[in-house]
């Protein structure tokens, strides 16, 4: 699968992925990659297809929930909501990206 | 837990792939419009607004791909196509799949039956907790090292605690139980007091017997008896109250106790039982003898032990081993019996019991075994077959498979999906001959059952017959199935592609590896052919045995009298009547009554007869008979008279030698008129001489014999067998005696008829067995290698048309094509019926305890067997050879 430019770690496409459900509340597959880009100012080109596989692993798991509805613009498209699993697992997800982030700060600190 | 949910909805989504599929593109369609109208606002053309947003997206299909990657099982669907894909190969040549199924499933089938009959015979254990701590107990002598136990053996051994956590002994034996129209046979056996403690079965209802009720005369309301579930349902309609009803057996009041469960089975797994009751009823059940009177002198009993937890089976024989003569000491009153005992070393042996003790098995264990290697090799024939001739269709898509190599297809995904195909092949033929499987296993069962009508054997398929079946299929997937996918695949494709169809690269012509499976093959079907004519030869020989008297047209009835009042003069004069009775029926021509029927291998003999002039005591084989045996059995009297129904206890005692046993008694004599006396001291006077007989069985030669009158028995109550010679069918002779007997005796069970065929069927139903069998493999053998050797030959020569067409373009005539084509074979079937020819003379050594007459190098087989073999290869091999003649070189040119 690798070495396309473009590819998040997959951990932390799934944790950013429910970071913007937590903060935007139920939100479209466009929405939530748009919203990634935004917030990542624009530090980050995604492409935006690798959103969906990312999507189906948490249904899969049980962390986010899919519903059909209207956009703002009444057009059908999925939206996707935290689960309460979700709800429960964003916090010890976040805690283990920050020991994963403070282990990698650590190795790539100046040593002195 | 995650992996789990995964796993489920990746199984939901298995099947909902289509819906699924269409909302995923939805979604993405909804995806593309979000983009598309955000970047309309923006400004942008609606040509430029699409593009940005599918660059946005990335690959449109990738993610679709990934998508699916993550939903479900990418192999499972590439399985699937490779399933469809073989599928539609399969069905696009009816004629090779149906051949190869139906090979396959008489292979699998075949081997499946025998196997569930090996299983419910030899490995499957009683259905009892901790099976394997259970041991059979023998009182073994060297002559004798399966020797039973006499009911004052046991109940000395049975006191040792020490050894075993308990034991005890049991008799499996009819017993006449009273019902609404007189008294009917019930299956039952005797157990001695721990019985049900050894097997540790729970009662369905109720209680099982303990040795407070193995006492004499029972426990305070008499004997208890224990019923099973199938008798209770029938005999008391599922009385809810059947504990504490009586039950009346030989004529005797038992009190039902318990009832076991359908699931119980006791110690004798192939002898059905539906009556348990305690050992000391044995004088009730066996009147008016008695086992238990004759103390030590019978041996009768079968004992089975339940090892302590713990204790080995080499302890335990070692402390049978040491309480072996202590034991004898405390169970027989007599020096001189001890000393006999001793000096044939005499000592408890305990076996393995998990299994119960079966006397089926011990008498088809070696020739299940030698069925099941002649099955197993059919099995592989049938697989080896099934090799070459995909390997032949697999040659036929050389070119295909080169191409898609070519394209970049992994030669691992084309082995798999080669291998679909015999997947699909064994998948089909396991399934058809599972389906048969039962129907064959129970009868062979019943064959195996013989005359005895109590037997049983559960062939039923269980979990280790389903891993057996499931490991023949792998086994079978693969060995058909691998060699060609990898050879398919291995080719050169440069090779493939350049050459077309008109030249046969010389190098797979004579190509090795296809000739030597089909010469395995036909070494596999000659052992196979030579094995079942050794064994067809001695069951033709067993059934040409002359046996000194004619068994076709007899029909016996076999009474059981000892339950009824008439005794001594009184039931030998009701005998007569009977038999008068039944003279009189139409069809009937002679009648008489017999003590022992020939053939079925219960014999009685006396070793102390002699004579002043025999050489001290003979063994003398003896039988009781009524008048007019000789006319009916068609045994010639050489000399003197029959015996007559006057000859009875007042008169002088009478007996009639066989011609051997006149010869040994007097030699050089004429012994009629002389006496001879009996181990008891009797003397009898000698009224006859008449031709010796095979009394005991077909295989041993005829026996020193002698007849006593049942005018002047000895026996009380004795129970005869009226054997009846038929100038008609047997079917309402049978109806009309059932009849007479319910008239003339009411209260003795109806007779057992046999015939006299079936006795002799019945009596080398093992050879029957082996020979029918055997002959059926080598059938089938024969069949399926025929049909090989056509079709592998017939692929080739398909592919040599255009060589063909040059060749008789260049001036071959018809016959030399013939030649060239045949001789392909005839070098494959000379070579494979060498090879099969030198390991059936080394390996037919193992058929020699079984034969009867007939070498196990017998030259007529030898030479029939090759002869069949080499006849059906000519003929699957002059069918290609012909139609390779028949080619037009204008044809075959003009197809390139």
């Amino acid at each position: 699968m690798g070495g396309d430019k473009s590819d998040v770690l997959q951990g932390t496409l799934d944790l950013m992925v429910l970071k913007t459900l937590e903060s935007m509340g139920p939100l479209h597959g466009y929405g939530i990659a748009r919203r990634i880009e935004q917030v990542s100012g624009n530090s980050l080109t995604l492409n935006q297809g690798t959103i969906y596989p990312a999507l189906l692993r948490l249904e899969q798991r049980g962390w986010v929930k899919a519903e059909w509805g209207l956009s703002e613009a009444n057009r059908r498209a999925k939206f996707y909501s935290l689960s309460s699993i979700g709800q429960r697992r964003i916090q010890e997800e976040t805690e283990n990206w920050e020991r994963t982030a403070a282990t990698m700060a650590r190795f790539l600190a100046p040593s002195n | 837990m995650d992996r789990i949910l995964i796993l489920v909805s990746r199984c939901i989504a298995l099947f909902r792939r289509r819906k699924l599929d269409e909302e995923l593109d939805a979604e993405l369609r909804s995806h593309i419009d979000l983009a598309v109208t955000e970047n309309l606002q923006r400004g942008m053309t609606q040509q430029e607004a699409r593009t940005a947003a599918l660059r946005d997206f990335g690959g449109v299909t990738q993610t679709r791909e990934r998508y699916r990657i993550q939903r479900g099982w990418p192999l499972l669907g590439q399985l699937e196509r490779d399933l469809r894909f073989g599928f539609r190969q399969l069905r696009r040549s009816p004629g090779f799949t149906v051949t190869a199924v139906l090979t396959l499933a008489l292979g699998l089938g075949a081997n499946t039956a025998i196997f569930s009959l090996i299983n419910g015979l030899l490995l499957r254990p009683l259905p009892v907790p901790h099976a394997d701590e259970l041991a059979l107990v023998y009182a073994s002598r060297t002559n004798n090292p399966h020797s039973g136990f006499s009911i004052a053996l046991f109940r000395a051994l049975e006191k040792r605690h020490d050894i075993f956590e308990h034991s005890a002994a049991f008799d499996a034996r009819p017993m006449q139980v009273r019902g609404s129209s007189g008294n009917l046979e019930v299956p039952g056996g005797m157990v001695s007091g721990e019985f049900f403690q050894v097997l540790e079965a729970p009662p369905l209802m109720g209680r099982y017997l303990t040795p407070m009720d193995d006492r004499e005369g029972g426990g305070a309301g008499g004997f208890g008896a224990v019923i099973s579930e199938g008798f209770w349902r029938t005999w008391f309609n599922s009385a809810a109250n059947v504990v504490g009803t009586k039950l009346t057996i030989a004529d005797t009041p038992f009190t039902v106790v318990g009832v076991m469960p359908r699931s119980f089975v006791w110690a004798e797994p192939t002898e059905r039982a539906d009556i348990y009751v305690p050992t000391w009823a044995e004088p009730v059940i066996d009147a008016p003898y008695s086992n238990i009177a004759n103390g030590y002198h019978t041996v009768w009993l079968r004992v089975i032990a339940r090892r302590n937890p713990g204790v080995s089976l080499e302890q335990a024989n070692a402390a049978l081993r040491a309480v072996s003569n202590p034991v004898l000491d405390d169970a027989i009153p007599d020096a001189k019996w001890i000393a006999d005992a001793r000096k044939d070393q005499f000592q408890f042996t305990a076996e393995p019991g998990a299994g119960g003790l079966s006397v089926l098995r011990w008498n088809f264990e070696r020739p299940l075994i030698v069925i099941f290697s002649m099955c197993g090799a059919m099995l592989l024939l049938a697989c080896l077959n099934l090799a070459s001739l995909l390997m032949a269709r697999a040659t036929a898509r050389g070119r295909e498979l080169a191409t898609r190599l070519a394209l970049g297809a992994s030669r691992r995904r084309l082995i798999q999906q080669l291998m679909a195909e015999s997947l699909l092949i064994a998948t089909l033929g396991t399934a058809a001959g599972l389906a048969a499987a039962p129907v064959v296993s129970r009868s062979l069962a019943a064959l195996l059952a013989g005359t005895n009508r109590y037997a049983m054997i559960d062939t039923s398929l269980d979990l280790r017959v389903f891993l057996f079946v499931a490991g023949m299929a792998v086994a079978a997937t693969v060995m058909i199935g691998l060699i060609p996918a990898i050879r398919a695949t291995g080719s050169n494709l440069n090779d493939q592609i350049k050459k077309g169809s008109h030249t046969m690269p010389t190098r797979e012509r004579f190509r090795v590896l296809p000739r030597v499976l089909m010469a395995l093959e036909v070494a596999l079907a000659l052992i196979l052919a030579v094995g079942a004519g050794l064994l067809t030869a001695s069951l033709a020989r067993l059934y040409g045995t002359g046996l000194g008297f004619d068994p076709k047209g007899l029909v016996n009835f076999h009474f059981d009298m000892g339950k009824q009042s008439l005794d001594d003069d009184a039931l030998a004069r009701w005998y007569r009547a009977f038999g008068d009775a039944l003279q009189h029926l139409p069809g009937v021509s002679s009648v008489t009554f017999e003590g022992q029927t020939p053939l079925t291998g219960s014999t009685w003999s006396d070793d102390g007869v002699h004579s002043p002039f025999s050489n001290g005591n003979q063994t003398v084989y003896e039988n009781l008979i009524a008048p007019d045996y000789f006319r009916t059995l068609r045994i010639p009297i050489l000399a003197g008279r029959d015996f007559q129904w006057e000859d009875n206890s007042t008169a002088e005692p009478k007996i009639v030698l066989s011609q051997s046993a006149a010869r040994k008694l007097f030699p050089g004599q004429n012994a009629l008129g002389q006496k001879v006396t009996g181990h008891h001291g009797t003397s009898y006077r000698v009224i006859a001489v008449v031709g010796d007989i095979h009394y005991t069985s077909i295989r041993e030669a005829a026996a020193v014999a002698a007849y006593l009158p049942i005018s002047q028995m000895v026996w009380h109550k004795a129970s005869y067998t009226a054997v009846v010679r038929l100038d008609g069918p047997a079917v309402p002779l049978a109806v009309a005696a059932r009849s007479l007997v319910g008239r003339m005796a009411p209260g003795v069970p109806a007779p057992v008829m046999t015939t006299m065929s079936n006795v002799l069927d019945a009596s080398i139903r093992s050879d029957r067995m082996m020979a029918i069998l055997s002959v059926f493999f080598a059938a089938c053998a024969l069949l399926v290698t025929a049909i090989g050797l056509y079709g592998t030959l017939a692929y080739a020569t398909a592919r040599r048309t255009s060589e063909i067409g040059i060749r008789m373009a260049l001036g071959a005539r018809r016959a030399q094509v013939v030649g060239m084509v045949f001789r392909e074979n005839a070098w494959i079937a000379a070579a494979g019926s060498l090879a099969g020819l030198v390991v059936a003379w080394l390996g037919s050594r193992t058929l020699a305890s079984f034969l009867y007459g007939t070498s196990v190098h017998d030259p007529w087989v030898l030479v029939g067997s090759v002869a069949a073999l080499a006849s059906i290869a000519s003929a699957a091999s002059l069918l290609p050879a012909l139609r390779a003649a028949c080619i037009e070189p204008v044809t075959a040119l003009r197809a390139e």
